[in-house]
């Protein structure tokens, strides 16, 4: 069974969250100060935790900080609309994904299983996936899109990599940066839009209707496609 | 028009040149058309002498009569005795006829005199009061305090032949001041000031001013100026009253408004709480077996209810951070067109019913702004758009870049905004008067305004090619310097 960490210091949150998570057959720990989270994600060792931002004696981005010293274990940031900087800062820290404030259950739930599933070790990703009629080869670094070969520059390719290794995941500018260009870089979003601008036509995505890259404004972008494995 | 031409000197018992000349020239005309009559009938004689001295009084004045009569006395003994041409002034018939003739020239010179005064007068006095007249008419028009007195020192300036108008008031204790100015006139003419009374308080002074060289400010010009002054200071007050009357009904409407909204707001936070707590405690109810369909049917509501609440409260929150000054962008470089296809993305299950349509340059160069208040700007726009275009019509998303700004225009096929409302529109609260049932907030508009704005930028209500609504918005490239 799955343990869920819940960290709140709103009682009525933790009640409502501990009782659907319960529901769905997760086991819940609730807590409502940083210093319990930090302490039960290192006693317990939860396979997911829950943080809400605000909290009264940390700051949440303190508590990701602290709890990534000596985990990896998927978090999901509980926060609300307007803390946009916070949002930034806590995915900056290590945080895995956000959820605003208030949010449907089932929208907690997928990303709460998509986060598990990605931490989960299993095999290591198929050299070659499928995403409708793009095929992204990675052992061969070739992309194809309705069987033609894509020409993409090595930069365009690695944001694609980038990409397609971290399905689901929310990847902060700064990430993607620092992933793509190199450690020295970090606030230069402009770069990255215009790739990822490139990208997109080539993998002729619709920005109006994406169905490979979706842009988070002001915090960075997602790889929605679930892929399937390709012919090897 | 010159309303008083300076006519005081021009008094009874003034000597002119041409009452000079008729004065003596009548005598001699009566002189020549007497002479081969006069020694043998005297009587004619003295008719005509006595014809040309009411004639020389009548037409030269006073002066000219008793010119003509004087010399009518010397003449008429010269030619009625023989022989003629001989000085003489003996006879008591002599005394007599000149003392008769002086008498004649006296008293119609007088009453021509008097008579054409009055005469002159009445004319000074039906232009006077037409001057007044036009003065009030035009005054009583002007609906601003300071625009009645500077109308008042323009018109003034060439009935009165003046060069320069300038007045002081105080007025709900505001100096006020107006001038009035004719060019290329030596100062330091002859000047007059006159005071402004509002009863019998003086409110500021008028000083008028002649070029240079000019004729001096008569007692008529004088008085004439007064009731202008007191003409310009009634129609001050009636200004004055009517300003404050103006205010007063503003004052009434914006706290009708309030209320309004007030109650508004109140009303849109307790409507969904109230489904909310009726939906939750009915499902509650151990009472009552509510079967899946109901229960459904009550969650959904709850659900929704819930999303509407949110947005209520999301909206309320941004107004107070705008009111509170802490809508800071966050700015970074950006491309709008990608904003637009963002928000487009998100919010396609909510424009469905609808045909949304992009124009996009080909190229379009970054914008600093910050892309998440940008894409609330957006989403509030085509909220408005797809809440109040029927569902089927066409919404048009425009992006261009014009004089060094980025312009978004959206345009619907909805009633659009009647164009009295188009500026009261992005205040908070407002809410269009063709669409009161129409579900919103009337904070989308205010709050799309503020963001703009504190972009540097500006938002307005467009007019729409065809029917319906165009909402536009530019943003500045550079970012504004504070």
């Amino acid at each position: 069974m799955n343990r869920v960490l819940v960290v709140d210091d709103e009682p009525q949150i933790r009640r409502a969250l501990r009782t659907s998570l319960e529901a769905h057959g997760y086991e819940v720990q609730a807590v409502g100060t940083g210093e319990e989270a930090v302490i039960g994600a290192a006693e317990t060792a939860p396979e997911l935790m829950l943080l809400d931002l605000g909290l009264p004696d940390l700051d949440g981005t303190e508590v990701i900080r602290r709890v990534r010293g000596f985990t990896d274990l998927p978090i999901i940031v509980l926060s609300v609309r307007e803390a946009q900087h916070d949002k930034v800062a806590a995915l900056d820290a290590g945080a895995d994904d956000y959820v605003t404030k208030p949010f449907a259950m089932e929208e907690l739930l997928a990303r709460a299983r998509a986060a598990m599933r990605r931490a989960q070790p299993g095999e290591p990703p198929a050299p070659s996936m499928r995403y409708g009629s793009l095929e992204v080869d990675l052992g061969r670094r070739l992309v194809t899109l309705d069987g033609d070969a894509l020409r993409l520059t090595p930069t365009e390719y690695l944001l694609l990599e980038a990409f397609v290794t971290n399905p689901g995941k929310l990847l902060t500018h700064q990430w993607l940066l620092r992933k793509v260009w190199g450690q020295g870089y970090g606030t230069e979003t402009t770069y990255l839009r215009t790739y990822v601008r490139a990208l997109r036509k080539k993998l002729a995505d619709d920005a109006q209707a994406p169905q490979l890259i979706v842009t988070e404004p002001g915090v960075g972008y997602r790889w929605i496609a679930e892929g399937s494995g390709g012919e090897a | 028009m010159v309303v008083n031409e300076g006519s005081e000197s021009e008094g009874i018992a003034r000597l002119t040149l041409r009452g000079v000349v008729i004065g003596l020239v009548t005598p001699g005309i009566a002189t020549v058309v007497t002479f081969p009559v006069a020694p043998a009938s005297p009587e004619i004689s003295i008719a005509f002498f006595m014809l040309a001295v009411v004639i020389a009084a009548v037409a030269g004045g006073l002066w000219g009569g008793l010119i003509a009569g004087i010399l009518a006395s010397t003449i008429r003994p010269l030619v009625v005795e023989s022989p003629q041409l001989t000085f003489r002034f003996d006879t008591v018939e002599d005394v007599a006829t000149g003392v008769v003739f002086l008498s004649v020239a006296l008293v119609v010179g007088l009453l021509v005199g008097q008579a054409s005064e009055d005469r002159a007068r009445a004319l000074r006095r039906e232009r006077e009061a037409r001057f007044l007249g036009t003065l009030s008419s035009t005054l009583h028009t002007r609906e601003i305090p300071d625009r009645v007195l500077d109308e008042f020192a323009e018109v003034l300036m060439e009935p009165f032949a003046l060069s320069k108008v300038e007045i002081e008031a105080t007025l709900d204790g505001t100096n006020v001041r107006a001038v009035a100015k004719s060019d290329g006139n030596v100062v330091g003419g002859p000047r007059v000031s006159v005071k402004l009374l509002a009863g019998e308080t003086s409110i500021g002074t008028l000083v008028a001013e002649r070029p240079a060289g000019s004729r001096p400010f008569s007692r008529d010009d004088q008085l004439l100026l007064e009731a202008a002054t007191r003409q310009a200071t009634a129609a001050l007050d009636r200004a004055r009253l009517d300003a404050r009357a103006r205010n007063a009904q503003l004052d009434a409407e914006t706290n009708q408004l309030r209320a309004a909204m007030f109650s508004s707001v109140t009303h849109d936070l307790r409507t969904p709480l109230a489904s909310i707590k009726a939906g939750v405690t009915s499902l509650l109810d151990v009472n009552v077996r509510h079967d899946p369909t109901q229960e459904r049917e009550l969650l959904t509501t709850i659900l929704e209810e819930t999303d509407r609440l949110n947005r209520l409260v999301g909206n309320l929150l941004d107004l107070a951070r705008i009111r509170a000054g802490a809508l800071t962008p966050n700015r970074q470089p950006a491309a709008m067109d990608e904003i637009v296809e963002i928000v487009l993305a998100r919010m396609r299950p909510r424009l469905a019913g609808h045909t949304v349509t992009t124009e996009f340059p080909t190229t379009l160069p970054d914008v600093s702004v910050d892309p998440v208040q940008l894409d609330q700007v957006l989403t509030n726009l085509l909220e408005n758009a797809g809440r109040h275009a029927p569902v089927g019509t066409e919404i048009h998303v425009s992006v261009r870049w014009m004089h060094d700004a980025v312009q978004v225009r959206i345009a619907d096929e909805g009633p659009g905004i009647p164009l009295e409302e188009r500026d009261r529109v992005f205040d908070a609260f407002y809410r269009g008067s063709s669409t009161p049932d129409t579900p919103g907030s009337g904070l989308g508009l205010a709050i799309a305004q503020a963001v703009v704005v504190a972009h540097g930028g500006r938002i307005w209500i467009d007019d729409a090619a065809q029917r319906g609504c165009v909402v536009a918005f530019e943003i500045p490239r550079e970012e504004p310097q504070p």
